[in-house]
């Protein structure tokens, strides 16, 4: 029998806090066997999302940033900091641990099974996309999105953005980044590293058009049905007690990370 | 001077960046704080090599024994970077000073 994940696009575009509040909520749930396994897409505005280990303070601009009113907010995986903006197409994938369909704990290997869906949506598109180890797509060399990823709460969490259409200029300028990471790249700045589906089409491209080439590629790639869906009643009242005790607050965003924040016992289902 | 701020940004072979901000008390890390774009999970467990790295010297052998000795009694899984890169990194800060 075909597997059936659900699909929610619920988002918070000018509340980038609420959206990484729904971000963990959503896997915590569906490790607790409170929800199905999960692709969810989403947008931010005008945000940088740091890696659960890096420092605020060496990664970030704060001068652009608060002239440009760039959001900060800090994701519970690892991996590196990105800039979101409405050109940017966010997607998560929450299965059960122990899913056929990634049954190791070996991160780089869910890095390249639950990379596969989006790689065939974009090449539906037309886009000569390939999975780049550790954690890239790229096309001909350039990186078009990046993933990052965990197994925990009983879940296999994979989620990326997606570079359709992105404003390229602002990320070079909110971001600092340190020299030692473009030693080896012969290129001086982020923004040539990076492409969009749209430099890659040469045509306008909207994150919807992404969206659904994604969904294809997924069920596709892993002979899967995707239905939409809706959050259920736990996950939103994890998403608003994570909301309050962890995203909204800068001893998470900018201080802190790696301090496990206990999550109540909330009356569920 | 007994005790100094030492910092260092190593990129090991895996791609990924360590950056290493400490303070050497005669002689000794009195608090390392480890940051990057590397992956580890659980995610939880980096304070607690932090923790194990105090009152070390920024000496290879004792360095390479307590992070190989972190990776093993915690099980972590590190994906970007190595325990080599990790000692490798707190050794650069003895090379470098950035701010």
């Amino acid at each position: 029998m075909t597997e059936t994940w659900r699909v929610v696009d619920l988002e918070y575009p000018d509340d980038p806090f609420m959206n990484l509040a729904v971000e963990e909520a959503i896997p915590r749930a569906v490790g607790e066997g409170a929800a199905p396994p999960t692709v969810r897409f989403w947008h931010n505005s005008n945000t940088i999302v740091l890696g659960c280990f890096q420092s605020a303070q060496l990664e970030v601009n704060f001068d652009t940033c608060k002239e440009i009113g760039t959001e900060v907010v800090r994701r519970f995986t690892g991996g590196g900091a990105v800039y979101h903006d409405a050109g940017n197409l966010n997607y998560a994938i929450s299965l059960p641990k122990g899913n056929p369909l990634v049954p190791t704990s070996d991160l780089q290997q869910v890095f390249r099974k639950l990379s596969e869906g989006s790689v065939q949506g974009l090449r539906r598109l037309g886009v000569n996309a390939e999975f780049l180890p550790i954690n890239d797509i790229s096309v001909g060399g350039l990186k078009v999105s990046g993933a990052a990823g965990s197994v925990k709460w009983g879940t296999v969490f994979h989620h990326g953005c997606i570079l359709v259409a992105s404003d390229l200029a602002v990320l070079g300028k909110v971001l600092n980044v340190p020299k030692a990471k473009l030693a080896d790249k012969h290129v001086a700045s982020v923004q040539k590293r990076v492409t969009t589906v749209r430099n890659e089409l040469h045509r306008s491209v909207s994150t919807i058009e992404v969206r659904d080439s994604i969904i294809q590629g997924i069920q596709a790639s892993y002979k899967v049905r995707l239905e939409n869906g809706n959050l259920t009643g736990r996950e939103m009242s994890l998403a608003k007690e994570l909301y309050q005790s962890k995203y909204s607050r800068d001893e998470w965003n900018i201080e802190g990370r790696n301090e496990p924040v206990e999550v109540r016992t909330i009356a569920s289902h | 001077m007994s005790s100094q701020a030492l910092a260092a940004d190593y990129k090991g072979p895996g791609g990924k960046l360590v950056r290493i901000r400490l303070t050497e008390d005669h002689g000794l890390i009195s608090h390392v704080r480890i940051t990057g774009d590397f992956f580890l999970i659980p995610e939880e467990s980096l304070p607690k090599l932090e923790k194990m790295l105090e009152d070390t010297p920024i000496r290879e052998p004792e360095l390479r024994m307590l992070v190989d000795r972190f990776f093993r009694g915690t099980e972590a899984q590190a994906l970007g970077i190595t325990p080599d890169d990790i000692v490798k990194a707190i050794l650069a800060t003895k090379q470098e000073t950035t701010t």
